[in-house]
């Protein structure tokens, strides 16, 4: 689905990601794990094209054959709208604070599709509900939801528009172990039930082992190791997986 | 609406008149210069002691200050504003003559600067590092270090003098019908003065919001995931728009204070030059009636801002500002 072949990102040339390669197998759970600052969130905003001005980028990203990194503006807007959600780490900043909640909903999943408000009505309730969420949201703002519903909203957006990619940013550091719990089990049924490519971002080794089917390894800009959560857990190769693994409770 | 809102508004409201009413009297009281002179000009010097004693009876003068405030005050609630020293008729009539002319030019001024503003401003912030970017920041600089009176004579000198196609003075050209063109004649230079010096810097701080918003997490979430550029632009306006009009509040004030110059330039007889010409000639009820008339007009206006910012800003609507 998506092969990353010696990406490299810097800022004022200083490598922020250097000669980074990857693949993200279709219709699995691919988790990148790294402490914080070793170029994971900005791997993504590589792939989003949404990196901030005076970034350089040299390398590849095979998105379906199409390469993200070589793609115009308007190519790389219409990949996210039609084939990419991603959720980010910030729930509660996620949502223009002055607009109500069915019209943001709207934007991120029925819009999107071309769908009408009337259908986006009908098939957004039933996902809300069985996200635990009451229709009621809908006449509500952001700053009167928590943070656990507002990522939940999200969610329901990518259940919504079954992206052929979903990239989850560190979805789950601003929430509470319970709800944390709750997102992962999501994405999982997600996947299971549609298939769903996932691209997880974490820094959390637990999440990782409890979600995903491959991992690749982030330390410092690098990409030091690769494979299957099994194999890695059971075999690491690199000194940094090692203690990684090390440090887990 | 709500009711609690509502009522705190016009509390809120009560109390500034209440303040402005206090110092508008204290400050005269403290004024020198006395009545008896405001009544009779250089004649108050051939007043004998009896004569000035009976000017200070009628007018309550001989009470302790308190009382005479609180005598001042209960006129006012029954909307008698006294008598001007100088025209000899009530102040609240005099008041009521100029307030059209002030209120025609606060009006189309605020008008023409906030849509000046809001379309330069949007325009700019819009397009961050354009070249309408960098010159609404500029010329912004530029038009508010302008003094309103310097452009205003360059105007008269120019517009009136050299070519002679706009009135310099006045409200209405003498022996004229007194009709709205007429009148809108007079109005072009005394409010193109306003606009010209004040649209640049309420753009640029609509810029400045603007550029701020767009920075913001959530538009970021938004372009990641193909929401439409124009949901988002509409998004970020009405959250730009909130600075904006708490800005626009925060300076009606001292738009009135400005106003009060440019009146007096091109001889608008409203109420700016109304205050001036009774500073000069030491017509104190008139002075104090002045004062509180630009106050609950500024009052009012915050009032309208306040109601504009309740219908906009979803947070203030929910009190989520004083959770």
């Amino acid at each position: 689905m998506l092969k990353v072949d010696q990406l490299s990102i810097s800022i004022n040339e200083k490598n922020i990601v250097e000669d980074s390669s990857f693949l993200v197998p279709r219709g699995k759970i691919t988790s990148i794990i790294g402490e914080s600052g070793s170029g994971k969130s900005m791997t993504v905003a590589a792939l989003l094209g949404n990196l901030p001005l005076g970034t350089e980028t040299t390398g590849k990203a095979l998105f379906d054959g199409k390469d993200l990194m070589d793609s115009s503006t308007e190519e790389i807007m219409g990949i996210r709208k039609t084939d990419i959600f991603t959720i980010f780490q910030d729930a509660a900043n996620s949502f223009n604070p002055s607009v109500k909640m069915e019209r943001q909903l709207y934007a991120f999943s029925g819009g999107r599709n071309g769908d009408t408000v009337k259908q986006f009505r009908a098939k957004m309730s039933s996902i809300l509900v069985e996200l635990g969420l009451s229709v009621a949201i809908f006449h509500q703002y952001p700053f009167e939801l928590s943070g656990g519903m507002l990522q939940r909203c999200m969610i329901a957006c990518a259940l919504y528009v079954k992206p052929n990619l979903l990239i989850a940013d560190e979805p789950t550091s601003s929430l509470d172990r319970v709800v944390q719990k709750e997102f992962i089990d999501i994405l999982k049924v997600l996947n299971e039930k549609q298939g769903t490519t996932t691209l997880l971002i974490t820094h959390d080794l637990d999440i990782v082992a409890e979600a995903a089917d491959e991992m690749i390894v982030m330390h410092a800009g690098k990409v030091v190791e690769t494979g299957s959560v099994a194999e890695l857990f059971a075999r690491p190769t690199h000194p940094y997986t090692k203690r990684l693994l090390e440090s887990r409770f | 609406m709500s009711v609690k809102w509502f009522g705190k508004r016009m509390v809120m409201g009560t109390i500034v008149l209440l303040v402005i009413s206090f110092l508008s009297f204290f400050i005269m009281h403290l004024a020198p210069g006395d009545p008896a002179t405001a009544f009779y000009g250089g004649n108050a010097q051939t007043l004998n002691t009896a004569e000035k004693e009976r000017i200070s009876r009628a007018f309550s003068l001989d009470r302790p200050v308190i009382e005479q405030y609180g005598l001042w005050l209960k006129e006012i609630l029954q909307g008698n504003l006294g008598y001007s020293s100088k025209e000899g008729r009530p102040v609240t009539v005099i008041l009521l003559e100029r307030l059209p002319n002030t209120l025609l030019l606060f009006g189309v001024t605020l008008f023409f600067i906030i849509i000046g503003s809001l379309w330069l401003g949007t325009v700019a912030g819009m397009q961050k590092g354009s070249l309408w970017d960098k010159g609404l920041s500029t010329i912004s600089i530029a038009t508010s270090s302008i003094p309103s009176f310097w452009l205003g004579i360059l105007f008269i000198s120019f517009f009136s003098v050299k070519l002679g196609i706009l009135p310099s003075s006045g409200t209405g050209e003498v022996g004229g019908d007194g009709g709205i063109l007429d009148k809108l004649r007079h109005l072009i230079m005394p409010a193109a003065v306003i606009i010209l010096t004040h649209t640049g810097i309420y753009a640029r701080f609509l810029q400045e919001s603007i550029k701020a918003e767009t920075s913001k997490y959530y538009v970021m979430v938004a372009k990641a995931n193909g929401v439409l550029e124009r949901e988002i632009r509409k998004g970020v306006l009405r959250n730009a728009s909130i600075p904006y009009l708490n800005y626009i509040g925060m300076t009606i004030p001292s738009f009135f204070g400005g106003s009060i110059i440019v009146e007096s330039l091109f001889s608008w007889a409203g109420l700016g030059q109304l205050l001036v010409k009774a500073v000069m000639m030491k017509d104190f009820p008139l002075i104090m009636g002045g004062i509180l008339f630009t106050g609950l007009l500024v009052v009012f206006s915050l009032f309208i801002i306040d109601l504009v910012m309740y219908a906009v800003d979803p947070k203030l609507r929910k009190g989520a500002y004083s959770r």
